[in-house]
This record gives structure tokens, C-alpha cells and sequence, in this order.
């Protein structure tokens, strides 16, 4: 056998350090985004070069890795990103998420309760949650430093004059710890719920954006909403087609042109699961 | 001649930061930090393995003077090349044992409101743990965490308690025992238990 292309994990290790150091002052502080000296991956920026430098920081050579993409394991950004792990640090795979210790998601959170003994790791493309608000960078920081958050509820409190609901259904702003509204990636915000005193550890990294943030577990993340009118999360009249379920995050399919139409579980292996089929 | 450093850096350094990074996410909780690494006299194992895997060129390391010997600050500068200053408040990493030259928390880098992470992380090396001087509770603790560091009185769980009412400006802590790691982040909130 030939001796390893690659160091551990891919990255090198000054890299990785600077990415752990940034990973623990984002836990110490809950929801603030740290700036990192994010990397050139070997994947363009949107594919999850954020997410595949924290697993990559935090890898170990005895984790089982499972990668989703919306919930599925089996779509290209998943598929690439486990075979990636599997070249450069030789880690065993799963799709089953009661497997997995390391668990790295492209805006889904699995359907089964996250343990203690996992980290979720999530792919962020914004991680600014008031970006869309204040293009500023010196603006929106001072904004955090400040807590003054009261533009973000003049943006939900239009959802509701004009359309008479919130209509912010994905990247639900959030306040974690009573402290730093964040955004929690484009997770459907029927995932935000699980978000909140999660016994896992969860980890956010924006390649692009060079920022990693942090919830730490069993810690108190509160979506934003109004007294009349309080957060609600989707929900469907009709159960995933395939496996009967009626509490999960379901994908609307186009079946053909006549306008029929196929309600799934947009988690594979929750669905799976549920089938007995796996 | 110097202590050879972990004996295989990328897996050794990833196993030690599981440990840390756990014991960071869940404040009071004592985790097994165990590497196959040589220390100086009177580093611990854990406190070595937790400085090479943390500190680098980019990172200004403090000694305390009972940790501060040329054998150590070879050590240090040979295997993560990382600059030794002489004030701590200059110091993104500082190395203490409980005692007497412990630094105060407040006279370290505490980071700006608009980056609080340009703040100072304590690790300090200690016999052991024992539960009983402070109760924990805030961010990565279900409920309350009982917590005790064998050697640290009082007066530092309430500069902490203190360090915890600034967030989120603040230092963070990491204590490094034989073989174990626990850690005390500026997030979480403290009472004490004990009278002093």
C-alpha cells in the first residue's frame, strides 16, 4: 500500500487548529459567529465547504459519519461529501442516524432524537441572520453587540401586515441562550423546535462567509415570534405516501403533467426506518 | 534534549479536541483526556496534549512562574512555536496551576462586544476534581451541574461568577487533571455552595 495522500481528515494541521479554537470559543459563546480563516476546499463554495471544515476539525479516525443533503444520504452533495471523508480520513459511513457519532446536514435536522454522543454539523450559506436586513458588516456586528434585534421583528411583523402570517417558512431567525438571534441555516423552520435543548452538539460552519457558530447542547434556542402570533411549524393534511408518517418533514414530488402530486418523508432514513425497509 | 510531542500529531491532536471540545459543550463535566505524549516537568500529559493541540505561532502563550522553566518554554516554542509573553493580558493562552499565581480573570483578554472571541482562554492544571463547592447551569448543562476543582478557593469561583456576568465578553477555562479535562466557559452561571 502506498503511503496516505493526504493528512489526516485532508486538512493540515495548523488548519484544523485554527478551525478547533475558533469551534470552542463559538461554544463558549452560544449563537455568535466566530470568524475563521476558512480554507480553499477541493469543492466550490456552496457544496458545503463550511460544514466540511468543522467535520473535518472534529473528526476522529473511530467516528461513523452520516451526510444528508434535505434529509436524503443518497443525493449528490451527500453522496460526495461521505466519499471525501471516506478517502482522506478512512472513516466508517452510515445512513442510519442512530449510527452516526458525526452527522453533517445540508438543511435538514434527522426526524430520530440526536443523542449526547452525537454531533450534528450544518452547511450554512448565510450565516448573518440580519444580512437580508442590513447589508453592513460593521452595522449588523454593532447590531449584535448591542442585542438590538428590533429590526428582525419589523421584518416578521411585515410578513404579517402584508400576508397576514409570518411567512418566513425556512432560515427562522432564532435567539439562542436568551442572548444572539442566528440563523440556523435554510433548515425547514418545522426543524427549528428540535433546535432547542438538543442533547447534541451542534456545530454551523460558512465556508464562504468564513464564520462558525455553535449551540451547545441542552441549550435554549427560542424562534422568534409575536404573543398573537406564536411560531408555528408546517404541517400536511395527507401522511408521506410511503411510509404512513405523520410527524415528519414531508417533500412534495410531481409525479407527471396532469398535476398529480406525491407527498414523501424528505428524511430517507426516517422513512426507511418506519418501512422496515433497511 | 526536549520531549517528543504527541506521538501521532493529526490523530492524537483530533482525539484531545473531542475531549476539550465536549468538556467545553458540557461545563462541569469531567471527560478522559489520555495521549500518548511526552511532557516536561511539571506539565501534565493533559496539559501538554492540550496546549500542542490548541496553540501554534498564531497563539501568544503565558507561563505561570511554577510552570515556567526553560525545559517547558523549549518545549513549547520547539513543538507549537508559539510566542512566550511576559504579561499575561497579552496572552490567548494562558497556563496556571490553582494557587496563589493563578492570574484574575478580569486582568486577561476579554474580548470586545463586537468580537468576544478575541478573548483569552485559561487552562489551568489541578490534582482533581471534586463536586461540592459550586452548583452549574446555563448553556450545555440540563439542569444544574455540581462541580468542585481540588485547590480553588472561593475567591475564584466568584471572579468567575463574575467573568460570567460580563458575557458575553469573558475568558474561558479549561482545567487539565491527570488523565481528565473539564471545563468552565464564560456562559455558564455559577453558585456557589459552600460558604467561603
Amino acid at each position: 500500500m502506498n503511503a496516505p495522500a493526504y493528512n489526516f481528515a485532508y486538512l493540515n494541521e495548523q488548519t484544523k487548529r485554527m478551525i478547533r479554537r475558533a469551534i470552542l470559543k463559538a461554544i463558549a459563546v452560544p449563537g455568535y459567529q466566530v470568524p475563521f480563516a476558512s480554507r480553499e476546499m477541493p469543492m466550490p463554495y456552496g457544496w458545503g465547504t463550511g460544514g466540511v471544515q468543522v467535520t473535518a476539525a472534529v473528526l476522529t479516525p473511530e467516528d461513523t459519519l452520516k451526510v444528508i443533503d434535505q434529509g436524503a444520504d443518497d443525493t449528490t452533495n451527500a453522496v460526495s461529501i461521505r466519499k471525501f471523508f471516506v478517502k482522506t480520513a478512512g472513516v466508517a459511513t452510515t445512513e442510519r442516524t442512530e449510527e452516526a457519532s458525526v452527522i453533517q446536514t445540508r438543511h435538514r435536522i434527522p426526524e430520530a432524537r440526536l443523542t449526547e454522543d452525537q454531533i450534528l454539523v450544518f452547511q450554512v450559506p448565510i450565516p448573518e441572520p440580519l444580512r437580508f436586513l442590513e447589508p453592513r458588516e460593521t452595522e449588523t456586528r454593532t447590531m449584535h453587540a448591542l442585542e438590538e434585534y428590533g429590526v428582525m421583528h419589523v421584518k416578521l411583523y411585515e410578513d404579517i401586515a402584508q400576508y397576514g402570517e409570518i411567512a418566513t417558512t425556512y432560515a427562522y431567525p432564532a435567539k439562542v441562550a436568551d442572548r444572539y438571534v442566528f440563523d440556523p441555516s435554510p433548515i425547514p423552520k418545522f426543524d427549528n423546535p428540535k433546535l432547542d435543548d438538543c442533547p447534541a452538539l451542534q456545530l454551523f460552519g460558512a465556508g464562504r462567509e468564513k464564520r462558525i457558530y455553535a449551540v451547545p447542547p441542552y441549550t435554549k434556542v427560542k424562534s422568534l415570534d409575536f404573543e398573537d402570533h406564536p411560531f408555528e411549524v408546517q404541517s400536511w393534511d395527507e401522511p408521506c405516501a410511503l411510509c404512513g408518517s405523520r410527524d415528519s418533514f414531508l417533500d412534495e414530488i410531481v409525479m407527471d403533467d396532469q398535476g398529480t402530486r406525491m407527498f414523501v418523508c424528505s428524511d430517507t432514513d426516517f422513512c426507511a426506518g418506519k418501512r422496515g425497509d433497511r | 534534549m526536549t520531549e517528543r510531542g504527541f506521538s501521532d500529531v493529526a490523530v492524537q491532536s483530533a482525539h484531545a479536541f473531542r475531549a476539550i471540545m465536549q468538556a467545553m459543550a458540557r461545563p462541569g463535566r469531567v471527560l478522559e483526556l489520555g495521549a500518548d505524549i511526552e511532557a516536561p516537568e511539571p506539565l501534565l500529559a493533559s496539559t501538554a496534549a492540550i496546549a500542542l493541540t490548541l496553540c501554534d505561532f498564531q497563539t501568544p502563550i503565558w507561563l505561570a512562574p511554577e510552570l515556567r522553566n526553560d525545559k517547558v518554554t523549549h518545549y513549547l516554542r520547539f513543538h507549537a512555536g508559539a510566542p512566550i509573553m511576559a504579561e499575561p493580558d497579552k496572552a490567548q493562552f494562558l497556563f496556571a496551576e490553582a494557587g496563589p499565581t493563578l492570574p484574575a480573570p478580569d486582568v486577561l483578554m476579554q474580548g470586545t462586544h463586537e468580537y468576544p472571541d478575541r478573548s483569552a482562554t485559561l487552562i489551568i492544571q489541578v490534582e482533581g476534581f471534586m463536586p461540592g463547592a459550586v452548583a452549574l447551569s446555563g448553556p450545555g448543562i440540563r439542569g444544574s451541574e455540581p462541580f468542585g476543582v481540588t485547590g480553588l478557593s472561593a475567591s475564584f469561583w466568584a471572579a468567575m461568577a463574575n467573568n460570567h456576568a460580563d458575557f458575553p465578553v469573558g475568558i474561558d477555562v479549561i482545567f487539565a487533571a491527570p488523565g481528565r479535562v473539564a471545563a468552565l466557559p464564560r456562559s455558564t452561571e455559577i453558585r456557589m455552595l459552600e460558604p467561603a
